[in-house]
């Protein structure tokens, strides 16, 4: 594993044990963030998912500094399972409790920035909001992991 | 036409001549008041006519009207209608529909009290009810409770309902959000609300509620989350919360106390919900209750099943890990155990045992005994002594069933098969049943007529690779990859007529592709009535097993069928058309098969049911 793969560990397992804590009884509306810790990931972004009204205005948005990086996408794809995303969106991003990320239908938004706000910010039906614990260059991790998804980049791919 | 395959085994040995001296004490078939308990007047009582001698029914079971969500609160899901029978079922159309505009899951059935029918739908959970006296069954009103929809996002299982209850003017259910409702039959109002979960660490309630005397019985789901199980009671007229029990921990957190009298001496043992796992691993145990319950009045106890033991990871939990994959028998006015018997210790297969357990006395090793007939996920029907909780046998209704040889009856414990144990970093292959079971949630039927059991079966296989894990409150906490697949012998789903006493399949009916994922509703017309995952609703002949009718609705059929008489008098069905649920979900349009490890390891399993069933979501009302 990493070194900014158990960095991130660390820092989350401090977390969970805040996030164990309060579980008990049902009464507390826990979150995943531990209370004392800023979030580090930007505030809720400036990235449009719908069309930009008025003609000759163009969105613009942050591209993803690992773009293509086959490192990262295996890094991604790890974090993609230490994190449970394989939980709700299946072991190879096929679905489940969450939509697939393999195929073309995109919600929130199919562009890199589009998916990397989808995971720091969370969304309604029960996506959680990653970006209160996640560092960005580990969402831009997992956001390259799943746009290599059904091209022969794809790390570890379903057999 | 098509139709499934017919395998007939030979007519069972333990049910002699029809004794049609029996004295039928007919309940009248008036249509009910809309107050008191559940369906007294609307109930048969004694025996149903045709029943042999050596079967008992312990509580009366439904005729005119569906009050609660199996109709009695043994489980048998029988109706002792006849109106519609195996002469002139042929003769069966679609009398009324009605769409619920929510393409998701329709588990469950729906409620049919006086002249109305209720129908709870998926997430958001509206209750709608329908005027039975009018043509085309037209809404009376709806009643939409403001939920939560974070809780779509730690819904296992499709964001499905399996059901209401109604008692005392109130038809009473749970929302996905961990909140139980009660709504004035009549008007529609809210009464009460009660929350009695936490989403935030998983917890979801999708269970019918069972109302037992003065209370509401009711359990969570989440074990996929690493939540912590329970089952509670709420007051009927208030909603206030008057006992919880967990299913794991200390004895005095599952509240087990003097009267705790379990059959196996290695049960008698302090705290073992918490002493038979490592460490404080209980506290994110599962053992959660989604499943169905049932109460026999007689003895005064409610019985379930538990689920797994929250992570799939069995080697981050060692120990038998009580009481997960457990029946257990409480008190309902207290929630204190009577008794527990565990079906899996130390699961490793993701074998819940939240299924139906069948209540009824009959003949079995010379003389009457009062029987908890439990078809479970291990592909194991279990036949329990419900007074004692001793296992009395446990034979495969899945041949394929290959986890354990059997089970030791002087211990009341499987015999596994070491090579198919699972554990971190191996990957165990051709494991059978699935995590998803011999038989899922979806609940089979009793006919005392024919002392047959109704199970509606899967065969599926599976590999299992148990891997490192993380709990992080909310997200799943699952810790293996998991690929589904049909099992060997050329079908995927059969319903079986399984004869209890001599543990035996008596016919059974095959599907090639697809498992069976609705409920099972059995009548005293000798038919059988289920339906198929890719929308066929059928009605079988309930001591041969001869298809007498089908007709293909829009969308598979995962809910209960139902049977009542209308305002008119006259017998009518119902179910809902709308696939979903687990195995169901690969049917949506956002679920990739290409990934065979999706959906919690289905995906593999269920490929070709895109092309078979799309999602749909429309209740159908057939009469002659």
């Amino acid at each position: 594993m990493s070194s900014v793969f158990s960095m991130t560990m660390a820092a989350l397992a401090a977390a969970t044990v805040l996030v164990v804590g309060c579980e008990q009884g049902g009464a507390e509306r826990g979150t995943v963030a531990p209370a004392a810790t800023a979030p580090v990931s930007e505030p809720p972004s400036r990235v449009a998912v719908g069309p930009i009204p008025g003609l000759g205005r163009e969105g613009t948005e942050p591209s993803n500094p690992l773009e293509g990086d086959r490192q990262a996408a295996r890094q991604g794809r790890m974090l993609y399972e230490a994190f449970n995303c394989s939980g709700c969106h299946g072991g190879r991003g096929g679905g489940g409790m969450g939509p697939s990320l393999r195929d073309e239908l995109w919600v929130y938004g199919g562009s890199d920035a589009q998916i990397f706000d989808s995971i720091a910010v969370g969304r309604t039906n029960g996506m959680p909001a990653w970006g209160t614990i996640l560092p960005r260059q580990e969402i831009w991790k997992i956001v390259t992991y799943i746009r290599s998804m059904r091209t022969p980049q794809e790390p570890d791919p379903p057999r | 036409m098509r139709q499934g395959l017919r395998v007939k085994r030979g007519l069972p040995a333990s049910i002699g001549p029809i004794a049609l001296c029996c004295i039928a004490l007919l309940a009248s078939c008036e249509r009910a008041s809309e107050q008191g308990g559940p369906g007294e007047a609307s109930w048969h009582e004694g025996s149903v006519p045709g029943t042999p001698p050596q079967i008992r029914l312990i509580t009366p079971v439904p005729g005119a009207e569906w009050r609660l969500p199996a109709g009695d609160y043994a489980n048998t899901r029988f109706s002792t209608l006849d109106q519609i029978n195996v002469d002139n079922v042929r003769n069966l159309r679609v009398v009324t529909t009605f769409s619920t505009g929510i393409p998701r899951g329709h588990e469950g059935g729906p409620l049919i009290v006086g002249d109305t029918m209720y129908v709870v739908t998926p997430f958001p959970n509206h209750l709608i009810a329908l005027d039975l006296a009018r043509e085309g069954a037209p809404m009376k009103w709806q009643y939409s409770p403001r939920l939560d929809r974070h809780a779509v996002g730690v819904a296992c299982c499709d964001v499905v309902n399996r059901g209401a209850a109604y008692a005392d003017g109130k038809v009473i259910y749970n929302t996905l959000d961990a909140h139980t409702v009660a709504v004035d039959a009549h008007t529609g109002e809210e009464v009460w609300r009660t929350r009695v979960g936490d989403i935030n660490i998983g917890e979801t309630t999708t269970m019918a509620p069972l109302v037992v005397k003065d209370k509401v019985i009711v359990g969570n789901s989440g074990a996929e989350f690493g939540v912590r199980g329970w089952i509670l009671a709420l007051d009927l007229e208030t909603g206030e919360e008057i006992w919880r029990a967990y299913n794991t921990g200390p004895d005095e957190d599952v509240l087990i106390g003097p009267d705790f009298r379990p059959f196996y001496e290695k049960d008698r043992r302090r705290d073992l919900g918490a002493s038979t796992w490592a460490g404080e691993q209980w506290r994110l145990g599962g053992s959660t209750v989604w499943g169905w319950i049932s109460y026999d009045p007689e003895l005064d106890l409610i019985y379930y099943g538990t689920g797994n033991p929250g992570v799939w990871n069995p080697d981050v939990r060692p120990g038998d890990n009580k009481w997960s994959a457990s029946l257990i028998a409480r008190d309902p006015d207290t929630g204190m155990v009577r008794w527990a018997w565990q079906a899996t210790p130390h699961d490793a297969w993701d074998y819940d045992e939240v299924m139906e357990s069948i209540l009824v006395d009959m003949e079995y090793g010379g003389r009457m005994r009062k029987l908890l007939i439990h078809p479970g996920r291990t592909g194991f029907v279990y036949v329990l002594d419900r007074e004692t909780g001793e296992l009395l046998s446990a034979e495969k209704f899945i041949p394929q069933t290959n986890w354990a040889q059997g089970y030791d009856l002087t211990s009341g414990r499987p015999v596994v098969n070491p090579r198919k144990r699972t554990s971190q970093g191996r990957i165990v292959t051709n494991i059978c049943p699935s995590s998803t079971g011999g038989k899922e949630w979806n609940p089979s039927a009793f006919s005392p007529r024919t002392g047959l059991v109704y199970i509606p079966a899967h065969n599926t296989c599976m590999d299992y690779e148990a891997t490192e894990v993380n709990y992080i409150a909310g997200t799943p906490y699952v810790g293996a990859n998991v690929r589904m697949y049909q099992g060997p012998g050329g079908y995927h789903g059969e319903l079986i007529a399984w004869d209890p006493v001599a543990a035996r399949p008596v016919w059974s009916i095959r599907e090639p592709h697809l498992p069976l994922y609705s409920g099972v509703l059995a009548t005293a017309g000798d038919v059988v009535f289920y339906g198929t995952m890719d929308g066929w609703f059928r009605a079988v002949h309930a001591r041969t097993g001869e298809t007498l009718w089908q007709f293909r609705t829009a969308s598979g059929i995962v809910g209960n069928p139902v049977t009542y008489l209308g305002p008119d008098g006259r017998q009518y069905v119902a179910v809902y058309s709308g696939v979903g649920g687990l195995m169901c979900s690969v049917a949506f349009p956002e679920i990739s098969t290409d990934d065979p490890y999706a959906v919690l390891g289905v995906a593999g399993a269920m490929a070709g049911i895109k092309k078979l069933t799309r999602p749909g979501n429309v209740l159908y009302v057939f009469g002659l």
